[in-house]
């Protein structure tokens, strides 16, 4: 067993694309070894900016030889009737590097044929290696790739060099003009001289020794460590950002960090503004204690020190200019209050063919208002139209064209500043949350309800001029913001039907659209349900007692979700299962039949006048439970209607040979198919039987 | 801390390129908002023909003029330009060598490449690189060009671009472009440079007339198109040159709505990609006289 090592040392690749690229490398890498029945025992990956690396231990010196049999022609073509082999037969042999002798006969269902044993000689790995690696690194899936020089490439930077090394050997290959070899180089300006390794334990002590740290989670290791020591020792914490981490450790391969102070001043600018100003133009952490920034930084360098102090003299530099910009921004914002810039919204372009944000605004607060109404929440309707009008003054601000990741937030800070009550500026503050997964909804009904406004204005209108996403574009972020919006809606519990609020947006939008509102509804609703079952499903629950209760066909998410609930919750309890499979037959019977109204005085048997008698409590009992938005009674009242239901079945023929009885049994099970799926599609409910599998 | 004067940056940087081939330029003689504008990037950088050039050009931004008020926004600042065709296996540690050219020790420095892609739509190109940060300042624009004037490029060049006044600020600790030396124990970049940012500001902002901008702009389109015409691409593309430069006039002085923008950006562009297919047939037709001027440079 024995080790395969590669490096690939090219100019420096874009933080983002450093972990998938590995992965994609290591997987395919994988993949195609296994294959060849040569799966490694391990796979380690590790990257720097400017290094790729892949180990792959307990690897066999060859693929394992195979036999294959190959199957010729039919004994009858092989062999005249003399018994001499046939052309057929011998340039079968011929093909198979055999004598027809060597051949054997086989018996197949299709008869007897000519067959051929052939050994195929497993290939040396090294060989192996060295067809599939640099087939493999020319493939990568890189999200965006280039050319240089006389037009090498296509890859995501310029390679340098590539080590190539199983068990110590150097696996020869040439990629783009590269050959393969044992020689790698650390740090191209801090230890640019080449040298050689032996395998990956040799690589690692090397790189330790030039202070490159290969391995991206050791490198944030350090990092981290080095960033709360410094914190602490300046009587603070550093501001947590995951992502910040993750991506200063992508940026280098010396995991340096340094720290920088600027002038106190500063710090009477919003928390945010300074956060963001660090974060996105310094890629740099604040410094808190006791909720309070301190007039601190800390970002990376790629080296291990900084011995003259230049390195921290340049960050800061560079960060008192950005906070002076910053506090330009901030003041020269503040001279015109939120509410008088409505004339700069007039200017400012939502979307070429929807209009303007002023007329955007000018639909939300209408939008807004007819939510409250519906939710009968009409005591936020007030807060809801100054939110709403609000909402979107911020993008009209020198901060948010400076950092448009502060859009939202800022209106909120600069709101806030302004005295407006907590609702109001929090609305706004929280306006485009969740922006992802991790992110919470909008505190309070008055931050959802125009929340919610917001996304269903934007996807009615892009919808509506056919801009619908495609599995790989989704330039408007419609997805994210379908999400939002069945997110508010269930984590919000505001129970209102969403397709009311879509045609009333599409009304709002008066003849701006393109296409008739009953298309863009059936197109929206589609898209939004998707992440309905997304979302419920990363809840625990079936995919088939989601889709149970999306079949009935509401568009009130809470509502749906009570459905969802109350199935799983009844699903196991004795009648229900029953019960499904009584509303598979119901719907199996009447796949074609007439609407008719049930005749109390023609149903004959008694199994029928008692079905008809339990399924008029049934029908009360429902209506009164469904009112009252209790749908695990609803399902409990129909799983005890199995008996009955079976009763009839066994007892009554509904196919009888009188029409008009078997019309008004039909017509029987025709209401009570309706009421069987006002809660939940039954039938959509997957059975664990054979014959009633889903269809 | 180095001592730094804007002339003596220019200076090491020509004399480093120099060195290394390339021929030094002067800026080209109309106005342009960048280097990459200057023919002998945007065309040279076309077709099989090698090509090495340093040389400095102001570059004129109209929308970020401050008046003279801003301590670091110009309508005017000044790039020193490198393109290298083909890039040189070297080109990053040529670069680096280039710092060190200028005085920077980067025994004491961070530097770091952090992806920046460069797009120019008014040109038809588009490139992949970094901004290049010096202890956390971003001192230099680092592209390899892939297309230009809509076409695919082969081979490739690198371009560097250097920013002479941030470069010039950052590496003397300076709080205010305009108290930036021009020369050492000479004037300052405020003496030399100062009446014109606050003379082309009022300009840009307030004075242009937008009615005989937009008469110019339509005849240098129509201009152009005489010229290549007529076979002259150079001219031609000085044509469109002008028209870029309106373009951004106008754009300062409020004059080009959301919806002009895009029609106005494609009539350039239209231009910028006839000039470069007509440079490409026009050097063909010469026989690519460049081919083989440059001896092959070494690899890393």
């Amino acid at each position: 067993m024995t080790e395969f090592f590669l490096e690939v040392r090219c100019e420096e690749i874009p933080a983002r694309m450093l972990r998938p690229g590995t992965r994609e490398l290591a997987m395919r890498m994988f993949e195609e070894l296994m294959a060849h029945q040569l799966t490694p025992r391990t796979v380690k990956t590790a990257f720097t900016p400017r290094r790729l690396a892949l180990t792959l231990e307990g690897l066999a010196e060859r693929e394992p030889d195979r036999e294959e049999q190959v199957v010729g022609p039919p004994k009858s073509a092989a062999f005249d009737a003399a018994g001499k082999p046939t052309q057929a037969a011998i340039g079968f042999a011929r093909r198979c590097g055999l004598e027809v002798d060597e051949l054997e006969i086989i018996r197949t269902e299709k008869g007897e044929y000519l067959a051929a044993q052939q050994k195929t000689e497993g290939r040396a790995t090294s060989e192996l290696l060295a067809e599939l690696t640099p087939r493999i690194l020319a493939g990568l899936n890189w999200p965006k790739v280039m050319r240089w020089g006389d037009g090498q490439g296509p890859w995501v930077r310029p390679i340098h060099g590539i080590v190539a090394l199983l068990g110590g050997r150097i696996v020869d290959f040439e990629l783009f003009g590269i050959a393969s070899g044992n020689l790698t180089a650390g740090h191209p300006w801090l230890s640019p001289k080449r040298f050689e390794v032996s395998d990956s334990t040799d690589y690692g002590r090397k790189m330790a020794r030039r202070r490159i740290v290969v391995k991206h989670d050791k490198r944030q290791q350090r990092i981290l460590a080095q960033m709360k020591h410094l914190a602490q020792a300046a009587g603070g914490r550093v501001v947590e950002d995951q992502r910040l981490l993750d991506k200063l450790a992508s940026i280098c391969e010396i995991p340096g960090v340094v720290e920088g102070q600027f002038d106190p001043d500063y710090l009477s600018l919003p928390r945010e503004v300074l956060v963001t100003s660090l974060r996105d133009h310094q890629s740099a952490f604040g410094v808190e204690s006791r909720g309070k920034l301190l007039p601190r930084f800390l970002t990376v360098m790629d080296r291990a020190d900084d011995p003259d102090g230049r390195v921290r003299a340049g960050n800061e530099w560079v960060v008192a200019a950005r906070l002076e910009d910053a506090r330009f921004f901030y003041q020269e914002d503040r001279r015109r209050p939120l509410a008088e810039r409505a004339a700069d919204l007039e200017q400012l372009t939502f979307h070429a063919r929807l209009g303007s944000y002023a007329e955007k605004t000018e639909r939300l607060v209408q939008l807004g208002g007819m939510i409250c109404d519906s939710l009968g929440q009409t005591d936020h309707a007030d807060r809801v139209a100054e939110a709403a009008g609000l909402l979107k003054m911020d993008l009209t601000t020198e901060m948010v064209k400076e950092f448009t990741s502060l859009q939202g937030v800022m209106g909120g800070v600069y709101a806030r500043e302004e005295g407006a009550p907590d609702v109001i500026w929090q609305a706004i503050y929280d306006q485009y949350l969740p922006g992802s997964t991790d992110d919470p909804i909008p505190q309070g009904p008055v931050g959802q309800i125009v929340g919610l406004a917001d996304r269903i204005d934007s996807l009615v209108g892009i919808f509506g001029l056919g801009l619908k996403p495609t599995s790989s574009k989704d330039p408007f972020g419609l997805r994210r913001a379908a999400q939002g919006v069945v997110r508010i809606a269930l984590e919000g519990n505001l129970g209102i039907d969403l397709d009311l609020v879509a045609a009333k947006a599409f009304q709002l939008y008066g003849d701006r659209l393109e296409l008739p509102g009953k298309e863009i509804l059936e197109s929206w609703r589609p898209f939004l349900f998707d992440r309905v079952r997304y979302l419920l499903g990363l809840e625990g629950y079936a995919y088939d007692e989601i889709e149970a209760a999306v079949a009935v066909g509401g568009t009130n998410l809470p509502d749906v979700k009570a459905r969802v609930a109350a199935i799983h919750t009844v699903r196991g309890e004795a009648g229900f299962l029953p019960v499904v499979l009584s509303a598979k037959r119901i719907a199996n019977i009447l796949k074609d039949g007439t609407e008719e109204s049930v005749r109390k005085e023609i149903l004959v048997e008694s199994a029928e006048q008692d079905l008809y008698d339990a399924f008029q409590t049934l029908r009360e009992g429902t209506e009164e439970a469904e009112a009252r938005g209790d749908f695990v009674s609803c399902l409990r009242q129909i799983a005890g209607f199995a008996d009955v239901l079976d009763r009839f079945f066994v007892e009554v023929l509904v196919m009888d040979e009188n029409l008009e009885l078997r019309n008004n049994r039909l017509a029987l099970l025709r209401s009570i198919q309706r009421v069987l799926s006002r809660t939940a599609e039954l039938t959509r409910l997957v059975v664990d039987k054979g014959e009633y599998r889903d269809d | 801390m180095e001592r730094v004067s804007l002339q003596r940056l220019i200076h090491q940087l020509s004399e480093f390129w120099a060195e290394q081939g390339c021929v030094i330029q002067e800026p080209y003689d109309l106005e342009v908002g960048a280097g990459t504008m200057h023919p002998d990037t945007f065309l040279r950088v076309l077709g099989p023909e090698p090509w090495r050039v340093g040389y400095v050009q102001p570059s004129r931004r109209p929308a970020d003029a401050r008046y003279g008020e801003n301590p670091f926004r110009l309508g005017k600042h000044y790039q020193f330009q490198v393109i290298l065709k083909p890039s040189p296996a070297d080109v990053q540690p040529l670069y680096v060598r280039s710092l060190e050219a200028m005085g920077i020790d980067l025994s004491l420095h961070d530097l770091r490449f952090e992806e920046d892609n460069w797009e120019a739509p008014t040109l038809g190109a588009w490139g992949l690189g970094w901004q290049v940060m010096l202890d956390g300042m971003e001192i230099t624009q680092f592209t390899y060009f892939q297309q230009a004037g809509g076409l695919d490029l082969d081979p490739i060049s690198a371009e560097i671009t250097y920013g002479l006044e941030r470069l010039a600020m950052f590496l003397g600790r300076i709080r205010s472009v305009y108290d930036v030396e021009w020369v050492s124990d000479g004037p300052s970049y405020g003496a030399v440079r100062h009446q014109d940012e606050v003379e082309f500001s009022k300009y840009y902002f307030e004075v242009a007339d937008v009615d005989f901008l937009r008469s110019q702009f339509d005849g240098w389109e129509a201009e152009s198109g005489r010229c290549l015409e007529a076979g002259l691409v150079l001219p031609a593309y000085e044509c469109a040159l002008k028209c870029s430069q309106l373009f951004n006039v106008l754009d300062a002085r409020g004059a080009i709505s959301v919806t002009d923008r895009v029609a106005v950006i494609k009539r350039i562009r239209r231009l910028a990609v006839d000039c470069a297919a007509e440079y490409v047939a026009s050097r063909e037709r010469l026989g690519f006289p460049l081919l083989g001027s440059w001896l092959e440079t070494g690899d890393d």
